[in-house]
This record gives structure tokens, C-alpha cells and sequence, in this order.
């Protein structure tokens, strides 16, 4: 019954003040919407990056030796029992709905030299169907095609390598890598396209070649150096990784094999994505600060005008914890509604960008394309949403009303009741 | 510590109580080694000039603020060394409060104040219902239910804070200058009405008055200067 007392009472003096609680409420609803658009567009960029990121690379998960990122050597090629667990893993229910694509790579470090001389080579061979629906580079061809399932000695190479060792299409080159017994071997090749990914040190030095064409010529067969996964979304990642884990775990004990999540794989990627969400959250920290300290004024003022009131309530016998708990549900209620009603126009606002995004291309005026990190930014951000983050954003509201709800409370449990009967408005 | 029962069956008992303010490097003492019994069913006048420690004393009856010395019994229970629980709990169950400034909650229709303590109290809606509507019907507030204190005269509101001290069936009902701020015909209406709750129900009223329509109702009068009990009169 008391409880019941308390939200009435604690209702109808929001409504009293209806024009302070307005005010204050439209400054939460404002904060609120502005929190999960910055929050989305935020998510939004980040999954770009990401999905940018991990499609040059090696996707959100993968699976390859514990030496491999250090010497990318055809001595570090996964077992055959690896890969087929593997694979039979992407195959199965807990995993199969969140994947988008699998690619299974031989990735060694070689020379690449044609008549104008040599340059270190990234020599990637992929199987030309699974890496289509894999990674970007064939959205990204500057001149001829991607590989195709038939082609035997054909390269697919970065701009800035073609340039460099004077190449075109058409034009053969010379790729030179240790083979699987050990000894060095060439292999002639021959241009069929070219490649812009908008990161220079990936179009440097990258090329892919048919995963045939170089079993042939290294003497690997069909061996892979990693198995990677390409997810629906980045928040699938550790599920997945973690269920990899799970049927790996015989040849990561081993030292056979390991499962790498994205942020493993491509650290820098990771920590720009840190250090942008802590900006973000520095930022929308000041934000309910300063959002959380009108909240204090216009309870503590409401507090303040109602000393007497609050005196006459312990009077007739609340006790004074019932006379806070009016304050603080009076507090909490204003953030928890202005906050709730915040996130639905953010969300309404995002909502407008969801099909097109938000297209910063005049911001990039001045620039072809912009990378960091082996990442090429898209200006045009498409926000996302999670419900997650919607969760997150709704239980700061709520912690920061109650917060700011406390002082005022505690102010109205503290009076003297004797004094604030004398109190006049 | 549990409260020591008085086996009196006063309505209040003081013993010897004190009460020192400090203002300032000064000591105030606002009550003196007051020790004062009001039987149950008593229709009490505390009289005397401002200053003189009316207020403080109805104050440290009701509960509302601790004695520096001595003791005080509210129907038999010793509140002196209550925890601020404890005493809103006693004020909420065995006294009423009658004040100068009406003191009703502005956001509750004058239904609604009058039925606050017996809500606070857990008492079900029918029986507060009637019990309240009881109470309009003899102080003339029917009709004036639903109003808010603000659409209220000063008479109107001082009758609703009677039936809010009354309704709940305190031990007693302390009234701090009930009358100061209404017309002769507002007071002695308010005061018919007082007396009425008091002949018909047995409600016991203390009051602190300046008002001599109040000392002449009453059928006891206590007199208090600097603090003390100056005189006790009862009138048969």
C-alpha cells in the first residue's frame, strides 16, 4: 500500500511542475536520441571498417598454425585433419546461420620479378569461387577481370606492384617461393587483372593465383595455410570462434592449429576501433554529465520548494526513507520516461539512414579513398542497430537518473521535520 | 532498547522534560522540566504568550522532535528514545496533527488528504471511504471531495486537516493554532466541530493557542511561561 502512496504522490508532483518536467525532459530526450544515433552511426562505421578489415584478411575467424602470422612460410600449411574438422564445423548448425562465406588460402611471402626488376610478394592462392563471395578485391578491379575457376597461371595483382615492375595485362612475371620440399621455385604467370583496395601497402605487394596453380607449383596439392570464415556480423565472432575452440581443441593443444578472432588477427583494426568507441563514450560521458546535473537542479529545486511538504509527509508519518524513495521515484521516473521516449526518436532518426546511409563523400573531397590500419573507410556510414547497444544505452538512462536522483533524495529524507514545518515557499 | 510502558492510561505523560536549543553560543531553553498528563478524552488549551514553549512542547509530544531531558509517553508508549522509524510509526497510528497553516498536500484532492494517514496505515478503501465521508458529512464538507486544497477557503482546507487527524483514530489529536489564520466564523465553526468529534467520538485534542474563542472551549486549561507550567486550570 505504501509503495502504491509513494508513486502517486511521486506522479503527481511531476505533474505539478509540468513545465519544469518538460524541460527537463525534452533535455533527456534529446540526449537520448542523440546517444543512439552517435551510438549507431558509431557501431555503423565500426562494422565497415570491420567487415573492410576482415574481408582483405583473413575474416572474422581463422583457423591456421600458431606460427603462421610470424613466418607465412608453406611449412606452416594446416593439416588435413584440421581442415576437415574445420569445415565440418562451418557445416554445422551452431555455426552454419551466422556464415556468409568460408576461404580456405595458401598465403606465402615470395619475390615477384618481371624485366623491370623484382618486389616482395604476398603471394595469396585462393580458389577463385570461395574468394569471391570472400573478400573485396574483385569489387575492386582496375583493369581486366578477377580469377576465374579455370584459369591455371593467372595473377591478380595490386596496382602499385603492376606499376612498379612495369607490368599490364597480359604482361608475364616471374613468382619465386620456398616449395613444399624446401627447395626454391619459380613460376611464370601471367597478368589477367589489377587491383586498387585503396590500401597501399596491401596493393603493393599482394597477388592472388589459383590455389591449383600453386599446389602444382610448390608441390602442396590442395593444402591451405589458414581456413577463414567470413560472418553475417562482428558480434557472431566469438560464438563462432568459441565453438571452433571447442572442436580444435585436441590440435590447438597440440600446437597444430589455432582459432583466431578478428581482433587477433588485425590488432591495429582493433585498437582503432577501441579508441574511437572511447571518444565516443568520453564525448557522450560530458553529455549526461551535463544532462545529469539539470536532472540534480530540477529535482533538488522541486526538493527545495517542498520543504514544509515533506515535513507535513513525515508529520503524518512517513518515515523518512518513504520520503526519499518519493524524490528518488520522482527522479527515476523522469529519466527512465524522457530516456525511453530518447531512444525511440534516435531510433527514428537512424531508422531515415538504414537504406542509404549517411553520405559523408563531400567530406572526401579531396581524397580517392581513405585507409588506415589496412582499412579502406566507405563515407557513406550505414548506422546499425543492435539490441544489445539499445539495452546498454537504456540501463545508462536509468543508472544515470538514479544517480542523480540520490542526492536530491537524500536531501528530503535529511530534513528536520520540526524546521521544515516552518519553512515558508 | 525497548519503550518502557506507563501503566497510566493517559493519553500523554511528560516527566520532567526538557528542551535546549543551541542558537548560536546561546543556549535557548525552550522547555522546562515540563511534566504534564492528559487523560484520554481531554479537550486541552496549552496557552501562553509566543515564545513561551507551546509549540515545541505539542512538538515533542507528537513526536516530532526528541526531549533533551526527561521523558514522554504517548498512550502508554515511551517515545523519548525512539529511532526516527519508530517515531513516524507512532505518529502515524496514535497521533494526529492539526496545523496553523493547514498543511494539506497540494498534489491530493481534499478526499484524498484526508484519507492519506489511514492509507499510510494500510486500512482498506471501503472502510477509509466511509469513515472519511462520515467525517465530511458532520464538519460540512460534503460535496468538497474531489477539490484541490488551492480551490479550497482557509476553513474548508482547516476542516479537511481535522477529519485527516481524526479519520485514522489517533490516541490524539495535537492541534498547533488551529484558528490563526481564520475568521471568528471560520474558528468557531472549526471549533464546533472539534468539540463535537471530541463529545461524540472521544477524540483526545491538546492544542497550542493564542486564540481565547479556543482557551474558553476548552475544559482544561494549561498555562505556560519561559518555558514552564505556569497554571493548570480544569473547568467542570
Amino acid at each position: 500500500m505504501h509503495a502504491r502512496v509513494l508513486v502517486v504522490l511521486a506522479m503527481r508532483n511531476l505533474r505539478r511542475q509540468l513545465r519544469r518536467t518538460l524541460l527537463t525532459a525534452s533535455a533527456m530526450i534529446i540526449g537520448g536520441g542523440l546517444l543512439i544515433f552517435s551510438l549507431s552511426f558509431g557501431d555503423g562505421s565500426h562494422e565497415q571498417w570491420i567487415d573492410s578489415g576482415v574481408r582483405l584478411g583473413t575474416g572474422h575467424v581463422t583457423v591456421e598454425r600458431p606460427e603462421f602470422r610470424l613466418r607465412r612460410r608453406i611449412d606452416d600449411r594446416l593439416p588435413a585433419e584440421v581442415r576437415r574438422r574445420v569445415e565440418e564445423a562451418f557445416a554445422s548448425p551452431e555455426i552454419a546461420p551466422y556464415v556468409v562465406a568460408t576461404s580456405s588460402k595458401l598465403s606465402i611471402n615470395g619475390l615477384a620479378s618481371s624485366a623491370a626488376g623484382a618486389r616482395p610478394a604476398q603471394i595469396m592462392a585462393v580458389d577463385p569461387v570461395q574468394e569471391s563471395a570472400f573478400g573485396m578485391l574483385d569489387e575492386r578491379v582496375v583493369e581486366g577481370r578477377y580469377l576465374e575457376p579455370d584459369d591455371r597461371l593467372a595473377a591478380f595483382v595490386g596496382a602499385e606492384m603492376v606499376e612498379s615492375l612495369e607490368l599490364r595485362l597480359g604482361s608475364r612475371l616471374v613468382v619465386q617461393a620456398q616449395d613444399a620440399e624446401g627447395e626454391i621455385a619459380g613460376q611464370l604467370l601471367r597478368v589477367v587483372g589489377t587491383f586498387a583496395s585503396g590500401v597501399p601497402e596491401v596493393d603493393r605487394a599482394l597477388m592472388h593465383i589459383p590455389l591449383t596453380t600453386a599446389g602444382e607449383w610448390l608441390g602442396s596439392q590442395q593444402d591451405v595455410t589458414n581456413v577463414g570464415v567470413l560472418l553475417d556480423g562482428s558480434a557472431a565472432t566469438a560464438r563462432v570462434a568459441d565453438r571452433l575452440e571447442r572442436v580444435l581443441a585436441d590440435p590447438v593443444a597440440r600446437g597444430e592449429a589455432r582459432v583466431m578472432r578478428w581482433r587477433e588477427a588485425d590488432p591495429a583494426l582493433a585498437a582503432a576501433v577501441a579508441i574511437d568507441d572511447f571518444g565516443n563514450y568520453l564525448v557522450q560521458g560530458f553529455l549526461f554529465t551535463i544532462i545529469a546535473f539539470g536532472i540534480v537542479n530540477t529535482v533538488l529545486m522541486s526538493v527545495m520548494h517542498r520543504h514544509r511538504e515533506f515535513g507535513v509527509l513525515q508529520a503524518l508519518g512517513l518515515t523518512p526513507g518513504q520520503t526519499g524513495t518519493v524524490v528518488l521515484i520522482e527522479g527515476f521516473t523522469l529519466t527512465a520516461v524522457s530516456g525511453f521516449l530518447g531512444v525511440g526518436l534516435g531510433l527514428l532518426c537512424t531508422w531515415y539512414f538504414l537504406g542509404d546511409g549517411l553520405d559523408l563523400t563531400a567530406m572526401m573531397e579531396n581524397l580517392d579513398e581513405m585507409t588506415f590500419s589496412g582499412v579502406a573507410v566507405d563515407p557513406v556510414i550505414v548506422p546499425l542497430f543492435t539490441a544489445r547497444r539499445i539495452v546498454q544505452v537504456l540501463v545508462f538512462i536509468l543508472v544515470v537518473g538514479a544517480m542523480a536522483s540520490i542526492y536530491p533524495a537524500l536531501r528530503a529524507s535529511r530534513i528536520d521535520v520540526t524546521e521544515a514545518m516552518k519553512f515558508d515557499r | 532498547m525497548s519503550p518502557i510502558t506507563d501503566t497510566n492510561n493517559a493519553a500523554v505523560r511528560t516527566a520532567g522534560i526538557w528542551k535546549i536549543f543551541q542558537q548560536e553560543a546561546e543556549e535557548v531553553r525552550a522547555v522546562r522540566d515540563v511534566s504534564l498528563t492528559v487523560d484520554r478524552g481531554e479537550f486541552t488549551a496549552l496557552a501562553g504568550p509566543s515564545g513561551s514553549g507551546k509549540t515545541t512542547l505539542l512538538n515533542l509530544i507528537g513526536g516530532l522532535t526528541r526531549p533533551t531531558r526527561g521523558q514522554v509517553w504517548v498512550a502508554g508508549r515511551e517515545v523519548s528514545e525512539m529511532s526516527n522509524r519508530e517515531l513516524a510509526k507512532l505518529r502515524l497510528e496514535q497521533v494526529g496533527f492539526v496545523f496553523q497553516a493547514y498543511n494539506l498536500l497540494p498534489v491530493l484532492t481534499a478526499l484524498e488528504n484526508a484519507e492519506f494517514p489511514m492509507l499510510l496505515q494500510g486500512v482498506d478503501a471501503a472502510e477509509r471511504r466511509a469513515r472519511v465521508q462520515e467525517l465530511f458529512a458532520r464538519t460540512g464538507m460534503e460535496g468538497l471531495e474531489d477539490r484541490r486544497p488551492g480551490k479550497l477557503s482557509g476553513g474548508q482546507q482547516q476542516r479537511v486537516a481535522v477529519v485527516r487527524a481524526v479519520a485514522s483514530k489517533p490516541a490524539l489529536v495535537l492541534a498547533d493554532e488551529p484558528t490563526a489564520n481564520l475568521d471568528s466564523h471560520s474558528s468557531e465553526a472549526l471549533l464546533d466541530v472539534m468539540a463535537e468529534l471530541n463529545r461524540d467520538l472521544g477524540v483526545t485534542f491538546v492544542f497550542a493557542t493564542h486564540d481565547v474563542r479556543v482557551m474558553e472551549r476548552s475544559r482544561r486549561l494549561v498555562r505556560m511561561v519561559d518555558g514552564k507550567i505556569d497554571s493548570d486550570e480544569t473547568r467542570a
